[in-house]
């Protein structure tokens, strides 16, 4: 259990640092809120802005940060949001970070995952990400063995760890490099307006006009 | 060994406990104001009957266990199943409708890491057999009283109807698939899935649309009327019409305050048939505590009536009042009752629980001992009993004046601040 940490009326906000941070800053000024601290925050984990404070997170903790309501509202992958499947509120499609899951294999496969489960009934899969990957197997009602990994999941197959992986692209430069392709797709995924239901319920004038206001910005980003 | 209690689980110690029990308290003299009377029941179902709650139930995984007979058996996850159960059964002939109330643990299931218990304790009320807006406005009413008397102050119980997105996937005409993706997107507070169902090709462009306006609408009478203006394009103006009607009372009642209306509050329980409430509280990112109507529970333990209840999670609630700093205060023991003689310090000890004191023997001990023995329990006063009289001690641990027979008023009710022997 988690008390919010108050902070007066001032939205609590994550914002995910690593790939999705320099476009969620962009789309937060772009909604005209006060995002001068997180140009350049050095080491500094939370910044206060004019009208919202900031909680700078590494992605896959934003959704633990929303769902416990540390924060009030966050910005997350759909990826991440899936692989924790935690209670928060997606409001807005912020259309950025897009990327795709996909199944992949290695190229010099000679036979396919598809006939080693004929023989051997089990295929192993390497991922960063065991529930959505559990997911689709299940959904395709094939059983597979799921083996998680923290880093450079593209060489599994190649050092004989797993079959197939199951990794996010966003232009397969990285998969080719490593001599890998494409045998399905599993979901696609960008980055999401997100919020605690307590504060949405709460304080929905604070977070709904966030919502709007990113709404609005992606809406007039696209237009341009 | 490593004596430690399981995942999830935990003890409750002295001023904890003390202060779970005043919060409960609060809240079943409220229940019982109201009318409701106390229902206890085993804390293991089968599971067949947990499982009445369908394959929705989302979060709230039962705790299994398989007893020696081989029947596959589960720790309650609620408490609205085993009342359901009792009332379709024992309680079938009794006049409806029936207002019972309970104060009980339940037990989930929760995967390793998400620092969530698997014990906790819900104090709720179920009202069964009535229905109509009446009938849910009791429910949020009482919710909100109970709050209220347990010492929590701004709240906000959040109110929608499960009707209004079951009408409008209706309207839709859509195949049963696409119905239960848009629900369950809905479920999952996934607003963009929702939009983009809603836009697939086949939806009618009002129903797409009316399915937007009503999740993003929330607020009081406004909210209302703006779903209702979606849900009559779709021709469906009468699914918003209950909360309508339940927002109405509680308006009036001056409830406004603490109630909002929001058509996308969901509850984890898929049996939810009409109204659902969730409650929160300022300073705590997990709701409180939430219910609703489940009119079709009590049929599939062939019973049919229509339902109604709520839960408050004791837990939560007692970290939201410590958030608030309104934790009801634990009692203090009164005095330390001491003495060389053991039989003076029981008699001495007894006429001052005639008296009304809260009392603990301290037999054998006399003087600073007996001072020190009242401080660390946190006791109003230290009194020694000598042959047949009771001697109040000062700080330094001698005999201040003797009580008078009979003893007065205990210092809890004398003294408003702290005062230490």
């Amino acid at each position: 259990m988690v008390r919010t940490a108050s902070a007066g009326d001032l939205l609590r906000v994550a914002v995910p640092k690593g790939a999705l941070f320099d476009d969620s800053v962009a789309a937060l000024a772009r909604a005209g809120y006060d995002v001068e601290g997180l140009r350049d925050p050095g080491r500094t984990l939370i910044v206060r802005g004019r009208d919202a404070k900031f909680v700078i997170a590494k992605p896959t903790d934003v959704p633990v940060y929303v769902a416990y309501g540390a924060v009030d509202v966050a910005i997350a992958g759909r990826d991440v949001l899936e692989e924790a499947a935690l209670e928060v509120v997606e409001l807005v499609d912020l259309r950025f970070g897009a990327c795709r899951f996909v199944v992949a294999e290695p190229m010099s496969a000679t036979r396919g995952a598809e006939e080693l489960y004929r023989h051997l009934g089990q295929i192993r899969v390497a991922t960063k990400y065991p529930r959505i990957t559990e997911r689709h197997f299940a959904k395709r009602g094939l059983q597979v063995e799921i083996i998680r990994l923290a880093g450079n999941i593209e060489i599994a197959p190649l050092i004989g760890i797993a079959d197939w992986i199951v990794d996010i692209t966003a232009t397969g430069t990285t998969l080719r490099e490593n001599d890998l392709r494409v045998v399905e797709e599993v979901m696609g995924s960008t980055a999401r307006f997100v919020a605690n239901p307590a504060s949405l319920a709460t304080k929905p004038d604070l977070v709904t006009d966030m919502a709007d206001r990113l709404s609005r910005a992606v809406a007039a980003g696209e237009g341009a | 060994m490593r004596p430690a209690t399981p995942r999830g689980f935990r003890d409750v110690l002295r001023d904890e406990a003390a202060e779970r029990e005043a919060v409960a308290a609060a809240l079943v003299a409220v229940f019982d104001a109201w009318g409701y009377a106390p229902v206890e029941t085993p804390v293991v179902e089968s599971y067949e009957v947990v499982s009445a709650a369908g394959p929705e139930s989302g979060e709230a995984e039962p705790f299994r266990l398989l007893d020696s007979d081989g029947e596959l058996l589960a720790l309650r996850p609620d408490m609205t199943l085993p009342i359901a159960r009792v009332a379709a059964t024992r309680l079938a002939d009794d006049p409806e409708p029936l207002r019972v109330r309970y104060l009980a643990p339940v037990f989930r299931e929760h995967a390793s890491f998400r620092g969530q218990a698997r014990q906790f304790t819900q104090a709720g009320v179920e009202l069964i057999g009535a229905t109509g807006p009446a009938a849910d406005a009791e429910i949020v009413a009482l919710a909100a009283e109970a709050l209220r008397a347990a010492g929590l102050a701004g709240f906000t119980i959040a109110i929608g109807s499960v009707e209004v997105l079951r009408a409008l996937v209706d309207a839709a005409g859509m195949p049963d698939p696409w119905g239960t993706a848009v629900l369950r997107a809905a479920h999952a507070r996934n607003l963009p899935e929702v939009q983009r169902l809603a836009s697939e090709p086949g939806v009618p462009a009002e129903v797409g649309d009316a399915f937007v306006r009503v999740l993003r609408t929330r607020g009081a009478s406004a909210a209302i009327e703006e779903c209702r203006d979606a849900l009559a394009v779709c021709g469906r103006p009468e699914a918003a019409d209950g909360v309508r009607e339940t927002y109405g009372i509680l308006d009036e009642l001056g409830y406004s305050d603490e109630v909002v209306v929001d058509f996308g509050t969901v509850r984890s329980f898929g049996y939810y048939t009409g109204m659902v409430m969730q409650v929160y509280a300022p300073g705590l990112g997990l709701p409180v505590g939430g219910g609703g109507r489940y009119d079709r529970l009590l049929a599939s333990f062939d019973r049919p009536a229509p339902a109604a209840g709520f839960a408050i999670g004791l837990e939560r609630l007692t970290i939201a009042l410590s958030e608030a700093g309104a934790t009801p205060k634990a009692r203090r023991v009164d005095a330390v009752v001491g003495g060389a003689d053991a039989t003076a310090c029981f008699a001495g000890a007894a006429a001052l629980r005639e008296a009304g004191w809260r009392v603990r023997l301290a037999c054998g001990i006399s003087g600073l001992d007996l001072v020190r023995a009242a401080e660390r329990t946190d006791a109003f006063e230290a009194i020694e009993a000598s042959g047949g009289a009771l001697y109040r001690l000062d700080r330094a641990g001698g005999r201040a004046d003797a009580l008078p027979e009979p003893p007065g008023p205990p210092p809890s009710e004398r003294f408003s601040g702290r005062r230490r022997p």
